[in-house]
């Protein structure tokens, strides 16, 4: 699970969108580190982020496409908002080690400390640690292959043989400028995938406090 | 009286042959500093409590069985500006150091593969769980409006980030079951503020992290002990960066601390009370024979260790720390034999006979009192007792055989009668006698707000820096190692769950949730998981058609498949096997099912954790039959019935050694009204003790018992000396002998009082206002109150 929720997080680095061609010699080790480090630059610019998401699950256990939309912030160091607007008027935003969720629908507001949530625990401590773009400490846990350089288009396998039982692989895809992450899927093992498309994204734009609180 | 003329008979036989009496007296010496060189010093909390079958010492052996008291706990605590990544490596690298001989079993968290197997397990293991009130809950919320609600809250769970990650949870257990086992598994959270994080234990704030290890070193060596801290110490500097903070607890830190002090303790004690002596000798003895009266406390204290490490295979330090008090009480003999000859120096053999009868008696009613604890159900006062049995013995045979000659032999000028005391100590008997009564009432009447304290730390050194780490550790984790205990047992296992469950069910309504810890929930007895099996595929047979209806027909409104539960409806299916103990630690708590289960040699004890509170207190008394046989334990319980033995022992050893002085006394005096009046130091010393003790709120421990004793031995002796001089007008400057020798007991409890370690300083306290009332009441009262029962 630690591993899907790890591809949302992908959103914070900059990058570009899918390219079903892969260009030459983008899998070279040096190409690739080159690659990384750019994005790596970009992230360290980044001191806040919104952008509208739609989110299409891609479910056998549902009839049709599950579409969500909704909007999404992250500030610098440890706040973010995942806030869907349609179907549900739902979400939940993270301040430091305090969270709470909310459901328009039954008028519930949750609050609570982020460990005690372990879902949203690892979700917020993946983008947190993405906000870093630690590229050494992802290649332990994914066989990460270049499909685009320009735009940058990121396949990540993984290695863990826990976490190949629930992922088959997911793909990044940044902005054509690399500002920021255009495109996340996720493949699960069983099929089912997930994709998640970022538009209007606005980066470094200052963000009240009371948004995340 | 043939025994009195014995020792002047003595005296007569070495007059010649003195240089023998020296040879042998210094090889005697000289072999108890050896022995006593060679003594191994420990510090055992086991010789404070008692070794019989005892209430106390059972609830003891029991509280040893708690989780967590033997264990070695370590707490890593990072600051503001290290992240939890660092804390966990510090973590690893300490634990994989952490390693044979000095620690075993070291574990950072769950011993599990993962936590969502454990997860899937408890699913699996439903039927076992499920009790007759989660069946009535489910088929409460089998309904349309219930099925619905359900769904509704996994299709908005969809949508969310864990959705992809929840979905194989949703399709087989859609209607949320899997809350029975999460509810029962909440029983086992032994550690209240503690979370997982990549498999470590972490605080809820996720700036501490927990190693607990178990270790092969007994908490009362000492040595091994210091080895223990010392190669922890090399391997924190090793392993664990700067900024973070490393505290470690376990016994093993009380017992180096408590040994360590009192060591100092003693090494101080001894150094300024032996000097508090010589300046006292040199006051008022100012002769080359004082020297030889200030060596036989020194010799005393050797041989009494001596002996007492050739009965006892170790020695605690408490005991040799009673040295002090020993020294103060051997010079009196010393002392009133000096005077006694320095005084009447024309004939010496005729002295010792006129001295030895009072000293016997003396030495004769203080082994009394003494012997009375050697009856004790505790190990440290037995010990006491020897110690100051085998002391009291070597300083009157040293007194009245070897120091004559020393003290005679050298003598050239007697003391001046006058300077022996006489009228310098006589005061206005009626107001002496009047004094002393509103005193004592006064002190009978705070004496009534004694307490006896049965808690075992008030008579230990926590040093602060421990005592800090203790309380960091209960504000960080919850008050995990304060919890009372409670233990069903059985022949075997099945038969202490089956208790184990009936004493949930009467406990768990009845304490808030969160507050108790146990097994029942999660590992009931198997003929329960049995009958628990039968009722849940009952139900589902019953309620199968129902459920798939109902999902099919709700999930339709939400876009699920007709086929998307069918995970669901594949495991209410499948057959699902008992829950052992066995598959219970495979499931990745080990550490919890060990700590709450013990096996002994022919029964099996089931631990539940409770609030060590009075309200939890009164439910267990109040149970009833069918949880007769178990027990609840916990330290507020165990000091109280500490507390009530240490009362009654009190009680009983002030009455057996009020009764052997008593009949000494009488033995000698054959006089009731002389009998009483010697008692006069007693009654003073003791009810000053209790009143100021009772006045000012010191709690009464079970060394202030010893103390009283020694009050009782040493007070009756300067009841006898006084006695015996007024009622018989011995010329053998009882006076200043009683006078001195009350100043040099007062130098030994004096040093004790500045002890830093709390059991040597409440003696010293007791035994300093217990002296401080009787020499005073010796010297004024008795001569007052004589004066006029026979004017």
């Amino acid at each position: 699970m630690k591993r899907i929720i790890f591809i949302f997080l992908i959103l914070l680095v900059p990058g570009g969108v899918f390219s079903s061609q892969p260009q030459k010699g983008q899998n070279s080790p040096e190409e690739k580190d080159r690659i990384f480090s750019q994005i790596a630059k970009a992230a360290i610019k980044v001191t806040s982020l919104e952008s509208d998401f739609v989110q299409e699950r891609h479910l056998s256990m549902l009839e049709d496409v599950l579409i969500s939309r909704g909007r999404f912030y992250y500030k610098k160091q440890d706040r973010l908002r995942w806030e869907l607007t349609k179907p549900v008027a739902s979400g939940f935003a993270v301040s430091g080690k305090n969270a709470k969720r909310w459901d328009a629908k039954s008028g519930r507001t949750q609050t609570f400390e982020v460990y005690r949530v372990p879902f949203i625990k690892l979700f917020t401590d993946q983008v947190f640690a993405w906000a870093t773009a630690d590229f050494k400490q992802l290649k332990k846990n994914y066989k990460i292959k270049v499909l685009n350089n320009s735009p940058v288009d990121l396949k990540l396998v993984p290695i863990r043989s826990q976490e190949k039982k629930y992922l088959a692989h997911f793909r990044i895809a940044f902005t054509a400028d690399a500002s920021h992450v255009n495109t996340v899927e996720v493949h699960e093992t069983g099929g089912d995938f997930t994709r998640i498309r970022f538009f209007n994204t606005i980066i470094n734009t200052p963000l009240p406090n009371t948004l995340f609180d | 009286m043939p025994i009195f003329t014995l020792f002047a008979k003595i005296y007569i036989y070495f007059s010649p042959r003195r240089r023998i009496l020296y040879i042998a007296t210094m090889l005697g010496i000289v072999a108890s500093i050896f022995v006593f060189a060679s003594i191994d010093l420990q510090e055992d909390i086991r010789s404070m409590l008692p070794d019989d079958n005892s209430e106390a010492a059972l609830d003891f052996s029991l509280l040893q069985q708690a989780p967590f008291t033997r264990k070695v706990i370590i707490n890593l605590s990072c600051g503001e500006d290290t992240g939890s990544s660092e804390l966990l490596e510090a973590v690893d690298r300490l634990a994989e150091a952490m390693g044979p001989p000095f620690f075993t079993n070291v574990v950072t968290g769950p011993s599990g593969p993962d936590i969502w197997e454990l997860f899937f397990w408890l699913m699996e293991k439903q039927p076992n769980l499920a009790t007759a009130q989660d069946r009535k809950k489910i088929q409460h919320e089998l309904t349309a409006e219930g099925v619905q609600r359900k769904l509704e809250e996994m299709y908005a769970r969809l949508l969310s980030p864990e959705g992809s990650a929840l979905k194989g949870l949703f399709r087989s257990d859609p209607l949320a079951l899997r809350r029975i086992g999460l509810e029962k598994i909440q029983f086992m959270n032994i550690i209240p503020n503690i979370r997982i994080e990549d498999n470590h234990f972490i605080s809820t704030d996720g700036k501490n992290a927990l190693i607990i290890a178990d270790t092969p070193v007994k908490i009362t060596e000492t040595g091994q002990a210091r080895q223990l801290l010392s190669y922890f110490q090399k391997l924190v500097a090793a392993a664990v960066p700067r900024d973070i903070e490393i505290s470690l607890i376990s016994g093993h830190r009380y017992t180096l601390a408590n040994t360590d002090t009192i060591q100092r303790d003693v090494i101080i004690i001894l150094a300024c009370s032996l000097l508090a002596m010589l300046t006292i000798f040199l006051l008022c003895l100012r002769t080359w024979g004082g020297l030889y009266v200030y060596l036989v406390p020194v010799s005393v204290f050797c041989i009494a260790a001596a002996g007492v490490s050739l009965i006892y295979e170790t020695v605690s330090v408490v005991t040799i720390g009673f040295g002090a008090v020993l020294l103060g009480i051997s010079v009196d003999f010393a002392l009133h034999v000096y005077f006694a000859i320095r005084h009447k120096s024309s004939n010496p053999s005729r002295t010792i006979a006129d001295v030895s009868r009072p000293l016997l008696f003396c030495g004769m009613t203080t082994l009394g009192a003494f012997s009375v604890l050697l009856f004790s159900s505790l190990p440290s006062q037995r010990q006491l007792a020897i110690f100051s049995i085998i002391g009291i013995g070597a300083s009157m045979i040293l007194s009245l055989i070897t120091l004559p000659h020393l003290v005679g032999a050298k003598s050239k000028a007697p003391i001046p009668a006058k300077s022996a005391g006489g009228k310098r100590f006589k005061l206005a008997s009626r107001w002496t006698v009047g004094a002393w009564l509103a005193l004592l009432v006064i002190c009978a009447w705070q004496g009534a707000k004694l307490n006896f304290d049965g808690d075992l730390r008030s008579i230990n050194l926590v040093p602060e820096e421990i005592q800090a780490a203790e309380v960091k550790l209960r504000q960080t984790w919850g008050n995990f190692r304060g919890n009372a205990v409670i233990f069903t047992e059985g022949l075997d296992l099945q038969s202490a769950l089956e208790t184990n469950e009936r004493l949930f069910d009467y406990l768990s309504p009845k304490i808030p949730a969160g507050k108790m810890v146990s097994l029942a929930p999660i590992l009931p007895s198997l003929d329960t998981q049995h009958l628990n099996r039968r009722h849940w595929n009952e139900f589902w047979s019953e309620k199968k058609e129902l459920t798939l209806r109902l999902l099919v027909q709700e999930g339709k409104v939400f876009g699920f498949s007709a086929r998307a539960f069918e995970p669901f409806f594949k495991r209410l299916a499948q057959p699902s096997p008992p829950i052992t103990a066995q598959n219970l630690r495979e499931s990745g708590l080990a550490e919890i099912v060990d700590a709450l289960i013990v096996n002994t040699d022919d029964k099996v004890k089931v631990l539940t954790l409770v609030p060590d509170v009075p309200e939890v207190a009164g439910l267990m008394d109040r149970r009833d039959k069918t949880l007769a046989g178990v027990r609840f334990v916990s330290q507020n319980r165990f000091s109280q019935i500490i507390s009530r033995a240490i009362g009654q022992d009190f009680r009983e050893f002030i009455a057996k050694a009020s009764v052997v002085v008593c009949l000494l006394l009488g033995l000698l005096f054959r006089d009731i009204k002389k009998v009483l009046l010697a008692l006069v130091p007693v009654v003073s010393g003791l009810l000053f003790v209790f009143g100021v003790m009772g006045g000012l709120g010191m709690g009464f421990n079970l060394f202030n018992v010893v103390a009283a004793i020694l009050i009782i031995g040493l007070g009756v002796d300067y009841g006898i000396l006084v006695v015996c001089k007024i009622s018989e007008g011995s010329n053998l400057a009882t006076e200043k002998a009683v006078f001195v020798s009350g100043l040099t007991t007062l130098a030994g409890f004096g040093a004790l009082v500045m002890a830093r370690h709390p059991a040597l300083h409440s003696i010293g306290v007791t035994v300093l206002l217990g002296i401080a009332a009787a020499v005073p009441s010796a010297l004024f009262v008795i001569p007052a109150l004589y004066q006029k029962k026979y004017e």
